[in-house]
């Protein structure tokens, strides 16, 4: 790497972290509030609800706790710890980037005011992040979370080394506000810190991309569609665009075909650089692999489908 | 257990903290400073300075409330990254700070350069030049209205821009209008450009910048239009190029003048007032 191209890469790993910073920070945050204020026994209330139910809160969550994938996994690991199945959890995890209000006010803004976008965008992230939590639902959180993870703050502040998935905090009881205040603001450190190591990580590969990457493949596959809609998918990967901002951009790739800015929008949410490490780290490695290969399937068939029906222009 | 006992099992804690307290630390004085526009739009600045000090406090609970752990790999491998990191940052913001500012790309062109039209208040958003009435807006704002296929877009207008050369567009005639729209960070910016011909763009040299008094004539997809755009160079920065495929513009009037003091494009509208 010359001297330009790293100071090419530094810039965009730079930018892209201090981008996705303040909201893995918030996802962060509410993690640590729901670990300390938000009792075990309303979440775990949600196992006893029927799956088509759990993944219907999970697909609409999104609405009342808005957050970018940049935070969604700390807190969906936090609410699977606290006992929310997972026919809820991954739904959310999926679904939250995309089904909450700065989104889909993004998306509708970037085109134009064009619904049919922000509905083709929902239903690609809807579907696929449905059929994973009717798959998964069954799994309970221990087999879920990989427990040779040893993020630090589960060493002590939860009273266990063991990493064995279980939040051992149950039972204990509610601190008053101040202590309250301090362990929030500890656990948000920590579970920034946990989290921040693969924004890192998938920064740095994104900032490898856009440097090496020739721009003028772009233009030469987006002509075919059986070529832009794989090839919109990967740069949804590996650009690894805040869910909140990728509309902007996809408005801007006009040359391509709708569908594959529909596959464009909806995987970028649920895969990228920074996320692939995050789950990778978070869920056991069968899972892992299930979430990183189901919404790029799922997302790839249903784009292809609309494509050759002729959907979307 | 000793004092010193207690300090090792909370080491782990307190370099978390510290690393945190430096991680806020640089987000807020960025936030504060005058380059942060080089990575991010200035709109999120307040938002990188709320996390950088939620950042700080969440250093501080941990630096001065610790509590006991053990050293793991995992915890010494994310320390080491956030360091690594801040490192990386460090090498970007000193690199930005040396960058010379688009004024100060071309001192020769810059000498007999207008004064920038930002510098003259307040601003003429309808100038009138040679008895023709112009609209003055941003090269994003009329990519975009042009790439949603909007045809209510000023018929005559004005933009400042970036020249870029080749021998390719130099032998057809043609030079390129470039600016860099950046929506939210660096990472998703856009090199948007326009191939150009008209008078007073002869003597004109990559870099130099100039606000155009110009109107759009459409791209034919043959004749002596075919591969013109494809001629277009593209970037070598960090950001996607796209020149627009449909048209080019016809430039009137060349005025050079001296770069704006954001190089970058951060807002754009699509009806007058524009942004310009």
């Amino acid at each position: 790497m010359d001297q330009s191209a790293f100071a090419i890469f530094a810039a965009i790993v730079t930018s892209i972290v201090l981008e996705a910073a303040p909201f893995l920070l918030l996802g962060s945050l509410l993690s640590s509030v729901i670990a300390v204020y938000v009792g075990d026994e309303a979440l775990a209330r949600l196992g006893q609800k029927s799956l088509p139910a759990q993944i219907g809160l999970g697909l609409c969550a999104g609405l009342l706790l808005p957050t970018c994938e940049c935070g969604v996994v700390p807190v969906t690991r936090r609410l699977i710890k606290k006992g929310v199945p997972a026919g809820a959890a991954i739904p959310f995890m999926l679904a939250a980037p995309v089904v909450n209000p700065v989104s889909l006010a993004a998306t509708w803004v970037a085109f134009q005011g064009d619904l049919s976008m922000v509905a083709g965008r929902v239903a690609l992230v809807v579907l696929p992040a449905a059929a994973l939590g009717w798959a998964l639902g069954a799994i309970k959180g221990p087999d879920l979370l990989r427990p040779t993870l040893e993020m630090a703050h589960e060493a002590h502040a939860e009273g266990c080394g063991c990493g064995c998935g279980h939040d051992h905090s149950r039972g204990r009881k509610r601190p008053g506000l101040a202590q309250g205040l301090l362990e929030v603001l500890r656990g948000t450190g920590r579970e920034f810190l946990d989290m921040g190591l693969f924004l890192i990580i998938g920064s740095c590969a994104a900032g490898l991309f856009k440097v090496f990457l020739p721009q003028e493949w772009l233009s030469l596959v987006s002509a075919n569609l059986w070529l832009a809609v794989p090839a919109m998918m990967l740069l949804a990967v590996l650009m690894s665009i805040c869910s909140e901002a990728d509309a902007f951009v996809a408005a801007s790739l006009s040359m391509f075909p709708r569908p594959a800015l529909l596959a464009f929008l909806a995987l970028g949410p649920m895969l990228d650089l920074k996320l692939i490490p995050a789950l990778a780290s978070v869920f056991q490695r069968r899972v892992a692999l299930v979430l990183i290969i189901a919404p790029a399937v799922g997302v790839y068939m249903l784009a292809m489908s609309l494509g050759l029906a002729g959907v979307f222009k | 257990m000793s004092a010193l006992a207690t300090f090792k099992a909370t080491l782990q804690d307190r370099v978390d903290g510290l690393c945190l307290l430096c991680l806020g630390w640089f987000m807020a004085a960025l936030a504060r400073s005058g380059l942060y526009w080089y990575f991010l739009n200035p709109k999120f600045s307040p938002l990188t300075l709320g996390a950088g000090v939620l950042l700080c406090l969440t250093g501080l609970g941990l630096l001065l409330r610790p509590m006991p752990g053990r050293a793991s790999t995992m915890r010494l491998w994310r320390q080491a990254a956030l360091l690594a990191f801040l490192s990386l940052a460090a090498t970007a913001w000193g690199q930005a700070a040396n960058e010379p500012l688009p004024g100060a790309l071309n001192p020769a062109a810059s000498e007999n350069a207008a004064l920038a039209p930002e510098d003259e208040a307040p601003v003429d958003l309808r100038p009138v030049r040679d008895g023709k009435d112009y609209v003055r807006l941003n090269l994003a704002e009329l990519y975009i209205m042009l790439d949603k296929g909007r045809t209510d877009y000023p018929e005559r207008f004005a933009l400042r821009a970036v020249v870029s050369r080749t021998p390719q567009l130099d032998g057809r005639g043609h030079v390129l209008l470039k600016r860099t729209a950046v929506v939210c960070c660096l990472a998703d910016s856009m090199e948007l450009s326009f191939v150009t011909r008209g008078q007073g763009l002869g003597d004109l040299k990559s870099g130099d910048w100039v606000e155009v008094f110009g109107h759009l004539t459409p791209l034919a997809s043959k004749g002596e239009d075919k591969g013109l755009v494809k001629a277009a160079p593209k970037g070598e920065g960090p950001s996607l190029s796209l020149t627009n495929p449909k048209f080019r513009i016809e430039a009137e009037a060349v005025v050079p003048i001296k770069g704006p003091d954001f190089p970058y494009l951060f807002e754009f509208r699509e009806q007058a007032p524009f942004a310009w």
